[in-house]
């Protein structure tokens, strides 16, 4: 350890720190995902809390004040509040939601009482349990370093052996215990873990920001990747960038680690869920934005071809008054179509060009393969289950089923 | 009044204000959003104090108000876009907040009276030391603010009763019948953080937090309509008041604290003992449907009385 804190080019506590929160961001990473994706993120509050019985407890049964003992006393009564909540929500009337909020306040009452309690009698030995609340970075040693890094490698290597079975009890639990798979077991475990990067991490950051470590790196990677495997790898990776960046940062300005970290994580996480190709909000936004102008290019072009079938070419208005569109949108349309190099202008009335009625022609086509897949689908044998894509049907369907489907159309009503 | 008195009474008043809105959050599966919006208003409390150097009533509460309003909108705002499930949103949200109150209190307010103990930990036992001047009297200034309050919840139970019972059970049922299911929750959400902000100010967070979520859940496994839920919520509040009071002083230890574990304790027998889902009532009410099966000199009884039965239907 004390190697690796030479090879950064750091001052001796910045490296320390550096590195805690390197660990911390990947156990909070790894470990934290099993907990939202089961869509309990704020168990992880509830543990952080129970932390403050559970440092007071070890305090109490040893007088010691070392990490190793004070992480024991916080895991065991983590570990107990856990099975608490597990045993609430079991029962049927209590939600988990609550579960979740009546363990949480209980166990921060009774550590509280406990903290204060223990004041009367020796007001100096005890202080410092309460840094544990809100953590505090600057005062990691590395014999702390030491013990992070075995929790973390220790959870790491339990995720990988039994990577397959907690996969199937993450997505389906009734399904996990139909093939004999040890259920509570895994629920236990998957919960254990959690503690431990609870243990890892509130030292460091505190026991309410501990709740965004276990948040931020798992809510990032699944806007980026849809597997379990991948996303386990990604929420590692970015818990470590988010837990170096925040440290750099907050040494760099000298303000406290914990808050920095947390601040940092949230605006990965944001940019993730605005950003993130293909599911970002702002990339949705444009996927819509770009599929309805289509849609309105398309329709007033098929508009336009109406008009033309049935008498000269129409001026704008009469455009408008045949299409029964808003005049702002039907405008905006024929701005786009104009762009396009689709129209015709003559005068102030609009026909098609050459390109245009071959793009009217193609639309037509697309409309008739459409109506026929509506009718007549069902008698085709598609090689797959999957729905064609409705917008280009002969491209996922293939020639030769679309041939067949237009054969049947045209054939006219079926036997 | 003296100062047991002050005490008892700020945290009763608590516990009715609290007792009041806590089921409807326990109904709704939002528990939770009372801690978040009790963490989150810390920024709100930073900023009056940088701003204007005050830690007077009245410009803390709109302070902290604000990012109470800001937090429950980030947190519907990020559930909407579809992405984040509301759990997750929620420990987005509220950590980043506190964490910016957090740098606030280290760098800007460092060394005043503004420590992070006393605006988490809550001083409750304080409250009688900070006074207002009142209709001649001096009182402490807890009273009055969670009087108002409490009378204000009570009034918007009154006003709303129905719609707040509708939206709650059945959200389409009352979109139907014409009230906004998220008009009433965004009324009920704005309650919660009035009562949770003004009480943060005087007896602090996790009180506020505990007494918002351990009645009502407590409540719920005692009863089964809505107002006995709510009137069972109002009167554990202040079982967890007085008897927190009496045990913190016989302790020597917090206040609010104890009020707290009393809080819980009661929660604790209602989940074992609640006489209709109490599960050490439940295994026993089980045990006792089982045993005639079990035990062969009780099923002699039971077949004799089916078959009486179907001798009076038969004749």
């Amino acid at each position: 350890m004390d190697r690796l804190i030479e090879l950064i080019p750091l001052s001796y506590t910045d490296s320390v720190v550096l590195i805690g929160a390197v660990i911390l961001g990947v156990a909070a990473g790894v470990l934290g995902a099993f907990a939202v994706l089961r869509q309990r993120s704020l168990v992880g509050d509830a543990l952080s809390h129970a932390a403050l019985p559970g440092v007071c407890v070890a305090f109490i049964a040893t007088g010691a004040k070392d990490a190793v003992t004070l992480a024991v006393g916080a895991a065991v009564v983590g570990v107990i509040a856990a099975g608490l909540i597990l045993v609430i929500e079991r029962t049927g009337r209590i939600r988990p939601d609550a579960a979740i909020g009546v363990v949480l306040t209980g166990f921060f009452s009774l550590g509280i009482v406990m903290l204060t309690f223990l004041g009367n009698f020796n007001n100096s030995s005890q202080a410092g349990l309460d840094t544990y609340l809100f953590g505090q970075a600057a005062g990691l040693l590395v014999s702390d370093l030491t013990v992070m890094g075995l929790l973390c490698a220790a959870s790491l290597g339990l995720v990988a052996v039994a990577f397959r079975p907690l996969k199937v009890a993450l997505f389906d639990l009734s399904f996990a215990g139909s093939v004999g798979l040890p259920v509570r077991l895994l629920e236990l475990a998957m919960t254990a873990m959690l503690v431990i990067a609870i243990v890892i991490g509130v030292r460091t950051v505190g026991a309410i920001l501990m709740v965004a470590m276990l948040i931020v790196p798992t809510v990032t990677a699944r806007q980026l990747t849809s597997r379990l495997s991948t996303l386990l790898v990604v929420a590692g990776i970015a818990g470590a960038v988010v837990g170096s960046a925040g440290s750099l940062i907050s040494t760099g300005a000298g303000i406290p680690t914990g808050p920095v970290i947390v601040l940092v994580g949230f605006v990965v996480a944001m940019s993730a869920i605005l950003l993130a190709p293909g599911r970002g909000v702002v990339w949705k936004a444009h996927r819509v934005t770009s599929e309805r102008r289509r849609a309105l290019n398309e329709g007033v072009l098929i508009d336009l071809e109406t008009a033309l079938q049935s008498g000269p070419p129409p001026t704008v208005g009469q455009l408008a008054s045949l299409s029964g569109r808003p005049p702002a949108g039907l405008r905006r349309a024929l701005r786009n179509l104009d762009r396009a190099g689709v129209l015709r202008r003559d005068g102030d009335r609009i026909a098609l060009s050459a390109t245009g009625t071959a793009a009217v022609q193609t639309l037509l086509d697309r409309r008739e393969l459409w109506s026929a897949w509506l009718e007549n689908g069902w008698r085709i044998e598609l090689p797959d289950a999957g729905e064609p894509d409705p917008r280009d049907l002969r491209a996922s369907l293939g020639d030769d089923l679309t041939d067949e489907l237009l054969a049947f159309s045209r054939g006219g009503p079926g036997e | 009044m003296s100062d047991d008195l002050t005490i008892i009474l700020t945290a009763g008043l608590l516990g009715t204000a609290c007792g009041l809105l806590g089921p409807f959050l326990v109904l709704r599966r939002q528990v939770l959003l009372s801690d978040a919006v009790a963490h989150a208003v810390l920024p709100g409390i930073v900023l009056v104090y940088i701003l204007f150097g005050s830690r007077a009533s009245l410009p803390v509460i709109l302070g902290a108000g604000l990012f109470a309003v800001i937090c429950v909108i980030g947190i519907e705002q990020i559930r909407a876009t579809g992405l984040v499930k509301a759990d997750a949103a929620t420990g987005l949200v509220f950590p980043t907040l506190f964490a910016l109150g957090v740098i606030g209190v280290t760098t800007f307010a460092s060394g005043v009276h503004l420590d992070l103990d006393s605006t988490i930990y809550g001083d409750i036992a304080f409250t009688p030391f900070r006074t207002w001047e009142l209709f001649g009297t001096e009182m402490a200034r807890s009273l009055p603010l969670l009087a108002a309050v409490t009378v204000g919840n009570m009034a918007m139970l009154v006003l709303l009763w129905k719609e707040l019972k509708a939206s709650t059970f059945d959200p389409v049922f009352s979109k139907v019948n014409g009230i906004s299911p998220e008009l009433v929750s965004r009324i009920l959400l704005i309650a919660v953080a009035v009562t949770a902000v003004t009480a943060f100010e005087s007896v602090g967070a996790i009180l506020v937090v505990t007494m918002l979520i351990v009645p009502a859940a407590t409540a719920h496994l005692l009863t089964v309509r809505l107002l006995p839920l709510v009137a069972v919520s109002v009167i554990v509040g202040w079982i967890s008041a007085v008897g927190g009071y009496g045990s913190a002083v016989a302790l020597d230890a917090s206040i609010a604290g104890a009020m707290g574990l009393v809080a819980t304790i009661c929660f604790s027998l209602a989940f074992l003992l609640s006489p209709r889902y109490g599960i050490i009532t439940r295994a026993v009410r089980h045990q006792r449907k089982i045993s005639p099966v079990l035990s062969p000199g009780l099923q002699p009884v039971s077949r004799a009385g089916d078959a009486s039965g179907s001798e009076d239907v038969s004749g």
